[in-house]
């Protein structure tokens, strides 16, 4: 079976860790618990009939300035970046962080999320996405498990590329 | 040789570039989860892809790592160095310094969501405030119109009901003209207390600043509810301090209501016995002085739970008393506001059938100047004679016309009556009249648009105009004087009152 490493970043409290859960245990928990360093999920998927071992790291949301660091990085075969859409300060400077990303895992693709649709209303995503400019890839909710199987289908399809 | 409780929280091993543990090197963290020849994946999942891409005879670090041992969870950082196909891993137990790392970004994030729960509950709050604050004006719009409204009509039934009872009627009929007079008193001062409790809760109400006579004030309420008491069996008394300034500064407008509603409840609930009012100094200094004013009755007096209650509004002490008493229970809560808005304080001490003390405490400020200027009474000194006075009536109102008419026709004055503004308009340029009364809401031209034409007239521009509105308000007043009306008559007004007005403006 091939494994692959995922890694999931993005600012705190944007629902990585609730992402995972969902995922992997199919659970979801209101109580905010902040990550701290990596935690790593594994989950089997199929692939085209392929089953791959998916290394999920849960790498600790970071503040704006801070970068994740390089190390996490490596040997990282794909990887999502995780915004709240109901939190301006998490989409707001989308381009940069993406580039920051990019450069320090060397992965030429990142995974773009919005999480938490539940919170808003259709049309409220549409003006979030129209703020952003670049295309998000997936709208999900972990909460209410909507798109989270897609996300990382599209994560682990990413990862074999 | 390092000692026991250093080895217990580091662990050095060796592994292929496969993962496959090679050797322990010196340590015992977590000791039992890494076996010579098992995978290190199994303990380190996190180590997977990367050991083959290490960098050669390089120190490699990963921080805050996550492994399980014995079913507990340890947070750990590692130092990895590759040297041909062998690395070697050193793991540290960090676990209480990162406890620490935790707790204080747990509050940080923490401390974040709640200042953003905070900022979103206060947008929502900012939102419910404007549509309730919305709601509040339109409330208070919808009583000022509906107050305005019933005065007129009310003028009507008031002026009608005096001049039946001018006539001669059999006893019968007296006591029911008698019964109509005061209802309809009663319902004007309902009118007045709610158009005062929405403009007190609207935040609309604005005290006057002029210059009273505090005991003045006192011995013209006492006079004015001792001209009206008719029960011999209840004595009215007052006793006012001498050491009271004679100048304060203040709204006597509002303290004389405030004084009248005290006295009209004392004198309302007490059969038998004493009502009286009296004034104190509480304590004085160059700038300011607080006056207590003390309304005792002998009357039924409350329970501890009805006093506690009696400032609520639509409350007298019991339900009843509505029907038996009339008034719609705002009186007191009117008051407890009105003292509240002079940064005073009103209490109420009471004894079930013994009595009531209402004991008002307000302060006031003193004049500086030394010059004082003359205290305007409200009643009139002398009596002057309208009679052969010409006197231009202007109002759209048949029944108040009328009533107005009756009044001024029994003073003997040449009284000419026009039903609206452009009509006024046409007559104050041809004839010349000692005096012009104005209703606001006519129709052509209103009253206060005609009153800022008053310099383009032809004739009577220097004579006297009453406005007649419904508009009871002090601002309403505040704006007619303003804009060159002589003086303001609200309705429904007394038939003295009238007078007494036409009076004061010739």
């Amino acid at each position: 079976m091939i494994a692959k490493k995922v890694l999931l970043v993005g600012n705190f409290g944007v629902g990585k860790t609730s992402l995972i859960r969902q995922f992997v245990l199919n659970e979801f928990s209101e109580d905010y618990i902040s990550t701290i360093g990596v935690r790593v999920s594994t989950k089997i998927v199929n692939l085209n009939d392929e089953q791959i071992k998916l290394l999920i790291w849960d790498v600790a949301g970071t503040k704006d300035d801070e970068k994740v660091p390089k190390a996490y990085f490596l040997g990282a075969s794909a990887a999502m970046y995780v915004f709240d859409l109901n939190r301006e300060e998490t989409y707001l400077n989308l381009k940069n962080q993406l580039k920051n990303v990019k450069e320090l895992s060397g992965l030429k693709e990142i995974l773009l999320v919005g999480n938490k649709k539940d919170l808003l209303t259709t049309n409220e995503i549409e003006e979030v996405k129209k703020i952003i400019e670049i295309p998000v890839d997936l709208i999900t909710s972990a909460k209410e498990n909507e798109n989270v199987e897609d996300a990382f289908a599209i994560l682990a399809k990413q990862s074999l590329k | 040789m390092t000692p026991a409780k250093i080895e217990n929280v580091f662990l050095e091993v060796m592994t292929s570039q496969q993962g496959i543990i090679k050797k322990i090197l010196a340590g015992k963290f977590a000791i039992e989860e890494f076996v010579a020849e098992t995978s290190i994946f199994e303990t380190c999942p996190f180590l997977f892809g990367t050991l083959e891409l290490l960098p050669e005879k390089e120190s490699f670090l990963m921080e805050g790592m996550v492994i399980t041992s014995k079913n507990k969870e340890y947070n750990i950082d590692l130092e990895l160095f590759k040297d041909n196909n062998e690395i070697t891993i050193l793991i540290h137990n960090r676990t209480n310094v990162y406890k620490i790392v935790n707790e204080l970004n747990q509050n940080r994030n923490d401390l974040f969501f709640l200042k953003r729960e905070i900022s979103e509950k206060n947008k929502e709050l900012a939102i419910l405030r404007k549509a309730s604050d919305k709601a509040n004006e339109e409330k208070s719009r919808f009583l000022a119109i509906m107050s305005h409204e019933v005065r007129n009509p009310l003028n009507t039934i008031l002026g009608y009901t005096n001049m039946i009872a001018e006539e001669n009627l059999s006893d019968k009929v007296k006591e029911y003209v008698g019964y109509l007079a005061f209802s309809g008193k009663n319902l004007k001062v309902i009118v007045d207390d709610i158009l005062d409790l929405s403009r007190i809760e609207a935040g609309k109400l604005e005290l006057a600043l002029e210059e009273i006579n505090v005991n003045k004030i006192v011995q013209s309420n006492f006079i004015n509810f001792k001209n009206q008491h008719k029960n011999e069996f209840v004595v009215l008394e007052i006793s006012t301090s001498g050491k009271i300034p004679e100048t304060l500064i203040g709204d006597g407008v509002r303290v004389n209501q405030i004084l009248a509603n005290l006295m009209n409840n004392a004198l309302k609930f007490t059969k038998e016995g004493k009502v009286s009012i009296q004034t104190e100094v509480i304590s004085e200094n160059k700038k300011t002085a607080e006056i207590r004013f003390k309304i005792s009755d002998t009357g039924r007096g409350m329970t501890d739970e009805q006093t506690a209650k009696i400032f609520e509004e639509y409350r007298q002490t019991e339900l009843d008393d509505n029907r038996v008493f009339g008034g719609a229970g705002l009186g007191l809560s009117i008051v407890k506001r009105l003292v509240s808005t002079m940064n005073g304080s009103i209490t109420v001490a009471s004894t079930l059938n013994v009595g009531t003390t209402f004991s008002v405490e307000i302060p006031f400020k003193k004049v500086l100047k030394t010059i004082q200027k003359p205290i305007i009474e409200n009643e009139k000194s002398t009596v002057k004679s309208l009679k052969g006075k010409r006197i231009l009536l202007a109002d759209d109102d048949l029944l108040n016309q009328k009533i107005t008419s009756h009044i001024l026709n029994k003073e003997d004055v040449i009284i000419t009556v026009v039903k609206n503004g452009l009509e006024a308009l046409e007559i104050l340029n041809k004839q010349d009249f000692d005096l012009a009364i104005l209703d606001i809401n006519m129709p052509e031209i209103t009253g206060d648009t005609l009153i800022q034409q008053k310099s383009t007239f032809k004739k009577n521009n220097q004579i006297p105009f009453l406005a007649l509105t419904g508009n009871a308000t002090q601002e309403h007043k505040e704006n007619y004087l303003k804009i060159g009306f002589t003086d303001v008559i609200f309705k429904p007004y007394k038939f003295d009152e009238l007078i007494g007005k036409i009076e004061g403006c010739l």
